[in-house]
């Protein structure tokens, strides 16, 4: 596995730049210093430092770096080895938290900052930035990014959010030319915006320390001879001055470079010490501005004094006059009050009230000052003018004249602002009245200069609300269009609308719209609201009625796209949805589903063998209303909450009532109401557990697994269909057996671990959406939201079309949402999902009190073929072997539990039996099944126990998983010291972000005397057939203090040995534990004949 | 050596026969053709200088101010004193004198200057406010002298013309200086910008009617207002958290929307008080601000 790291260089003695460098924990660079450079010599002696014994070599590093972004970013990257100095211990630095180790080191010494000599790639500033903001959000399987590349990352993309917004101003910087102090023309990133600041502290913040390990090459520093002061220097930088450094760089690299090739100048790609032109000093400056490298101003002294003053002086003007005083000042716009006879007027006679150029100005800026400490905290103008002394004092902090500093920030407003000058012609001005369109030019114009210069702005706050603009109003109706009496709905059907043209949410005739549009002016009061009216809007309003009609049908789908998402973010045309206005069913539907509370609850289905969970009754519920719109549900329920038996109840509920009884709410069986058979795709692993969990708990479903060599094909397939209530299958099938299942028109398609189909260009998926089907439902437990391009594949499965194409997907939410942090985006997805995903999490407060502390469950695995294989030859040796053997002698005994072992190594992996440690994917149903429910618990930040009798299973797994995962896995066994225990056992509890969420340990090792509670999971992946056992390593999660629910998983194979001693111990538990007691000799007792049952293969049972 | 006819300087009853001495490092005005005095200010200097009839005698001092003959310029109150290279080796003396205006009138200035804010409001913004002399009006005085006569002016040349072209050239450097420094000017007449701005701030403190007393509750928030440092820690005391980024990076919001207001950066800043050449700098840098605005376009498309 490999960790992505990057350094930012600000070193004067080097080209400043970005250098990428990792770690690699598949091999380490054999460095023979490591071993004869000892930190503490190198402390005391000028040693150099030794290689870091895991960075990735260059060419390594630029392969791994081709799986991340494309090899063009990659091109002019030069191989660069340098200094950082990085917490070690006596063995050598310390790994990153991101890094996994294939083997646990244990500590030794002190940990301290050692320099340790880093393999990278050097990029310049700009080949950096590309490079940054090409990263993508997520990497791939075997490549992790560290802290310090996320934070330049984002740093980088602050960097093109102040470039967009052409955020930076020309400089004059020093710099050193012939050994003297000269100047030069550069650009700088201007950030005097408080919010700006504000967003520049808190990366500043978030810089995470190793970005400051950085240590400048003692080779390329001057006093590198003398052999003396090579010794790494403590390099001592701030965040914020490394962070400044970067954008700075960053900027005049970009812009210069850009400017050089649009004058289409050849660019050296070099800098080759600073370079002259010729004029007088501002034209130098111009000149030098404008092109790629260092440009020395040239002017005797005097002269050069002067200039710098004048740049100085006009470049201050950027400043806000003093940010270190408690007080800045605020403007604050506002509308003057109307008298209130004649508001009253306007309402009752329902027109529009608008304020035309000849009425008096109707808005009011007033000047305060504003407390930087408490932006609520406003003194008045007039307040600051009464103020008799000089200085504010309080707890013995003084604030100068404040009157000063109200008139200077005037003063400095007046020169962005010259209609502010007005209002000084008084000796104590408190503000000014603003027409119409002075306030509008303000709001526009003034306000965000005032702002960007650091002085407080206060606007109406209709002013920032999208909904307060020109937009549409709709109108959804289903008046005419009662229920069907079928009680089903198509999503097909189409509803009634009608646009209105609309002023914030109030809506216009079209009378009252023409005549506005002739207003021309910017900003109307409607009814009393003010609003903004801007002509582009007018014109896309004209527009959209030319070209669409005001009233219609639309189908169900688009109306509850418009209906769902937020007022005043949907746009059509150009224009924003304001409001949305419904009623009817189609209200009380948007209702419901915004609202999935008020879904009424159903009964319990009375061929359920169990009794439903109340958040499990409401998941039934859920799902049966979408059901009755046709409209695709995804549950996506956290594991162990049970969604396999709220899609069991579903399909039991819907068999025993008609919907008319649902909606009168009698809920009285009517016999079994016929409906079609229902396509349910999982993953090969989870075969066995849906058929062992459909026969346990709804017996009277008549299931059809279709899967395995026996499976039918042809027109018996469609007679078994005919029969069935649901159809089992696997993923894998889908498109063997496409033919076939496309042949049907599915009540309902149910996908289990849809995640399967996350990958949208898959196969399988394009299959899965080919397929016929009234209305689809997803089962999953990863968080899907969290994962968009995941999320857009299962709802264009369930809703297809209802989020757009995969690239409109992209374009409106994937990258706003993962690359810009966009939180509107974000809730106005949610917004727009949340009515067909459920997800309940198990830590939910209404969901603990429903959860019991422990919850046991097993897991139900399919043998592999080659398993199978495997476990018959192995039953089939024995068999043969126990004839020829005594009764109850010895070797008998022997036989059997040698076979018992054997089997069991089976059931777990071939390989495991084979002990020929050969490669573990796809060869066992319990890995399979493991892997997948590891994931699950992992995506909801949960940590596991996995416990095996077998130390071997500990040893294959650790290393697959890790890599598989990407986490961290521990491993604990009979032979690991105690000292390393301890630490894993610290290592494990510790709940920080980046702690091994895995822990596997065999039951001998890790039974007893260790306290786990950071587990909310237990798995046991074989069993020992005595319960105690089990349970006394299941407790090292489930102690006295733990507060959460554990969820035990047993894991089990189907059709095997470990399925029939399963029954037997359930059979008779209290009697199991006398009998079966501490050791498996009672099996050696039985008969031959009781011993070819209990090892015989289920081969229905086997996988694909 | 034949008798040069530029710059308009042998037409006046005396010329001096040969061409001045070169200066090094003298003192030039910026610009190198054209109008001297960049600023709406310095216009009016000058303007105040041509309104007294001087005519073609001052632009014979231009050259002489381009090509950097004055060695030394000092403004004092009441007197400007200037060292100017002719033709002779010794550099001629130049002084002018315009008499401060007394305790007095500076008092009816500043109390004119206290009745509006926006006198104090450009003054401690650094600029000169357009209407200044409306105080000075105001006060029955001038900032500018009224006529040549409250001019003094002597130089050490053998030129009886007043101005002389060394006086002129003085005049233009001076020009060029209130490009500078529009204060100047008020040094010149007696008082300098912050004298001005401190007697402006004893005029408010006097005109007080009433006690207003910060609130305590005001005070205690105020006390708060106060920015802590950043404060580092050395990289020694970071081994616990050394790989970790700050929880808040996570949540990072960048916003990719162009502002509405274009290359406000420029519109804040407002014209420069110095061009370079002909051109206007705000003019100059625009392209850069456009640029950067389609460089960052396309970079937005790498994410």
């Amino acid at each position: 596995m490999i960790v992505l790291h990057a350094i930012w260089d600000n070193s004067t003695l080097d080209k400043p730049g970005l250098y990428i460098w990792a770690e690699n924990s598949t091999f380490t660079q054999k460095s023979d210093r490591l071993t004869s450079t000892r930190r503490k010599s190198s402390k005391t002696k000028a040693a150099s430092p030794s290689l870091h014994p895991f960075t990735a070599p260059a060419d390594f590093l630029k392969l791994t770096l081709t799986e991340v972004i494309p090899a063009k970013f990659l091109d002019e990257a030069i191989p660069h080895t340098f200094t950082l100095r990085l917490p070690s211990d006596s063995g050598g630095p310390l790994p990153s938290p991101e890094l996994i180790m294939e083997q646990e080191k244990v500590r030794t010494g002190m940990v301290e900052l050692a320099g340790w000599e880093i393999l990278g790639l050097a990029f310049t500033p700009e080949q950096g930035l590309d490079l940054l903001l090409k990263l993508p959000a997520q990497t791939a399987n075997n490549v992790t990014f560290g802290s310090s590349i996320r934070f330049w990352a984002e740093a980088a993309k602050f960097f093109l959010e102040l470039l967009v917004r052409q955020s930076f101003e020309p400089a004059i910087l020093k710099t050193q030319n012939n050994g003297k102090t000269a100047y030069r023309a550069g650009w700088k990133i201007e950030l005097y915006k408080e919010a700006d600041q504000s967003r520049l502290e808190t990366l500043q913040k978030a810089m995470p320390p190793v970005c400051r390990a950085f240590i400048p090459n003692p080779s390329s520093s001057k006093s590198a001879g003398t052999g003396q002061t090579a010794h790494p220097v403590t390099h001592p930088i701030t965040p914020s001055e490394l962070l400044n450094d970067f954008l700075n760089q960053t900027l005049e690299a970009t812009l210069q470079r850009n400017f050089q090739a649009a004058t289409g100048k050849v660019v050296p790609l070099v800098k080759n010490g600073p370079q002259r032109v010729t004029g007088d000093l501002p034209a130098q400056w111009v000149k030098g501005l404008y092109s790629y490298g260092e440009t020395v101003l040239i002017a005797p002294p005097a002269e050069m004094k002067t200039f710098l003053g004048q740049v100085e002086g006009w470049l201050g003007q950027l400043k806000p006059v003093d940010s270190t005083t408690p007080f800045r000042t605020c403007f604050k716009l506002e509308p003057i009050p109307q008298d209130s006879s004649e508001k009253e007027e306007f309402v009752t006679g329902g027109r529009l009230n608008w304020v035309g150029p000849s009425a008096p100005p109707p808005w009011l800026l007033t000047f305060y000052l504003q407390a930087n400490s408490d932006r609520s905290l406003l003194i008045e103008a007039d307040q600051v003018w009464r103020e008799r002394s000089g200085t504010l004092t309080f707890l013995k902090r003084q604030f100068e004249n404040p009157q000063e500093r109200l008139l200077a920030d005037l003063g400095k407003a007046s020169r962005m602002y010259p209609t502010l000058e007005k209002s000084l012609k008084s000796a104590r001005p408190v503000g000014l009245t603003l027409s119409t369109e002075e306030a509008y030019t303000f709001l526009r114009q003034s306000a965000p200069l005032l702002e960007q210069s650091g002085f407080g702005v206060i606007l109406p706050p209709w002013w920032t609300k999208p909904s307060q603009k020109l937009g549409l109003k709709l109108r959804l109706k289903s008046k005419g269009e009662g229920k069907v009496s079928s009680g089903l709905l198509s999503k097909e059907k189409l509803v009634e609308y009608d646009w209105q043209i609309a002023l914030g949410d109030q809506p216009l005739t079209m009378t009252e719209f023409e005549k506005l549009a002739q207003l021309k002016v910017p900003l109307v009061q409607l009814r009393g609201q003010w609003v903004e009216l801007r002509p582009e809007q007018i014109e896309a309003a004209i527009a959209f009625f030319d070209k669409q009609q005001a009233k219609g049908h639309m189908s169900l789908e688009d109306a509850l796209k418009l209906g769902l998402s937020q007022d005043g973010l949907n746009n059509v045309d150009g224009l924003s949805v304001n409001g949305v206005e419904t009623d009817g069913w189609i209200g009380e539907l948007l209702e419901k589903l915004s609202y999935s509370s008020k879904i009424a609850d159903i009964p319990q289905p009375a061929g359920l063998r169990a009794n439903l969970r109340p958040y499990q009754l409401k998941g039934l519920s859920w799902l049966s209303f979408l059901k009755q719109y046709e409209l695709g549900a995804c549950l996506a329920d956290d594991m162990g909450l049970g969604k396999t038996i709220q899609l069991i109840s579903l399909l039991l509920y819907e068999r025993e009532s008609g919907l008319e009884n649902n909606d009168s709410g009698k809920g009285e069986k009517t016999g079994k109401v016929k409906v079609g058979p229902t396509l349910l795709v999982c993953p090969m692993s989870v075969v066995g557990n849906w058929s062992k969990e459909l026969a346990r708990f709804a017996p009277s479903l008549r299931l059809m697994v279709h899967h395995g060599n026996q499976r039918v094909s042809g027109s018996e397939f469609e007679e078994q269909v005919a029969k069935a209530d649901i159809v089992l299958t696997t993923y894998a099938l889908l498109t063997r057996d496409e033919k076939e299942l496309s042949g049907i028109e599915w009540e309902r398609i149910a996908l289990d671990e849809a995640q399967n189909i996350k990958n949208q260009a898959a196969k399988q998926t394009q299959a899965v959406r080919r397929l016929q089907a009234r209305y689809r439902v997803a089962l999953t437990g990863t968080p899907v939201e969290n994962r968009l391009s995941e999320l857009w594949s299962i709802m264009h499965f369930l809703n297809p079309g209802y989020l757009g194409t995969a690239t409109e997907f992209r374009t409106r939410y994937s990258t706003p949402i993962e690359k810009y942090h966009d939180k509107e985006r974000s809730e106005q997805l949610k917004k727009l999902i949340q009515p067909f995903v459920l997800r309940r999490l198990k830590t939910d407060k209404s969901i603990i009190q429903d959860l019991p502390d422990k919850m046991e469950m097993k897991v139900w695995c399919n043998l592999t073929r080659e398993q199978a294989s495997l476990y018959e030859a192995v039953v089939k040796d024995m068999l043969a072997q126990i004839e020829e053997a005594e009764e109850s002698g010895i070797q008998r005994r022997g036989l059997i539990l040698a076979t018992l072992l054997k089997l069991k190594q089976v059931c777990n992996h071939p390989a495991h039996f084979m002990g020929d440690k050969s490669e573990l994917a796809d060869r066992s149903g319990k890995l399979a099944r493991l892997e997948e429910m590891l994931e699950e618990a992992l995506e909801e930040g949960d940590k596991a126990l996995i416990f095996s009798q077998f130390s071997e299973i500990g040893t294959m797994l650790k290393p697959y998983l890790q890599q598989k995962l990407g986490r961290e896995v521990l491993f604990l066994h009979g032979g690991t010291s105690r000292k390393l225990r301890d630490e894993m056992v610290q290592r494990f509890q510790d709940t920080r972000p980046g702690s091994p969420p895995i822990f596997l340990l065999s039951l001998k090792a890790g039974g007893v005397g260790i306290n786990l509670t950071a587990a909310s999971h237990v798995f046991h992946f074989d069993r020992w057939w005595n319960p105690a056992v089990e349970n006394q390593a299941t407790d090292r999660a489930f102690r006295i203090g733990q507060q959460k629910n554990v969820q035990v998983h047993k894991f089990v194979c189907i059709g095997t040995v470990e399925e029939r001693i399963d029954t037997m111990i359930e059979q008779k538990k209290s009697l199991a534990e006398s009998i079966v007691g501490q050791s498996e000799n009672w099996v050696t007792e039985m008969s031959n004949k009781e011993l070819r049952q209990l090892f015989a293969l289920d081969r229905t049972a086997v996988g694909d | 050596m034949p008798r040069k006819s530029w710059g308009g300087w042998d037409d006046g009853p005396y010329y001096e026969p040969s061409v001045p001495r070169e200066v090094k490092n003298g003192l030039k005005v910026k610009s190198e053709r054209g109008v001297i005095g960049e600023t709406w200010w310095s216009k009016r200097w000058l303007g105040t200088l041509e309104s007294f009839g001087m005519g073609t005698r001052l632009t014979r001092g231009r050259s002489y101010a381009r090509k950097g003959q004055v060695i030394s310029l000092d403004v004092e109150p009441g007197t400007v004193k200037a060292k100017v290279q002719g033709s002779q080796p010794r550099p001629y003396k130049v002084e002018i004198g315009l008499p401060p205006l007394t305790d007095r009138q500076w008092e009816e200035v500043t109390e004119a200057m206290a009745g509006q804010a926006l006198f104090a409001a450009k003054l401690l913004a650094g600029e000169m406010p357009q209407n200044i002399e409306e105080a000075f009006q105001a006060a029955h005085v001038s900032l500018f002298p009224k006529s040549s006569d409250e001019l003094e002016t002597d130089c050490s040349c053998p030129d009886w013309a007043n101005p002389c072209k060394h006086i002129a050239a003085v005049y233009y450097l001076m020009a060029d200086r209130f490009d500078e420094d529009p204060f100047l000017i008020f040094k010149l007449r007696g008082r300098t910008k912050e004298s001005i701005i401190a007697a402006l701030r004893e005029k408010r403190l006097t005109f007080q009617e009433e006690v207003q007393d910060v609130t305590p509750d005001l005070a205690t928030t105020l006390a708060a207002a106060y920015p802590l440092a950043e404060e580092v820690k050395p990289l020694e005391e970071c081994l616990d958290n050394f790989w970790q980024a700050g929880e808040d990076l996570a949540d990072f919001r960048v916003n990719l929307a162009p502002l509405e207001v274009q290359n406000a950066v420029l519109k804040r800043l407002g014209d420069a008080p110095f061009k370079a050449g002909k051109q206007n700098l705000t003019e100059l840098l625009t392209p850069a601000y456009i640029m950067a605005r389609k460089v960052a376009e396309q970079k937005k498309d790498l994410l």
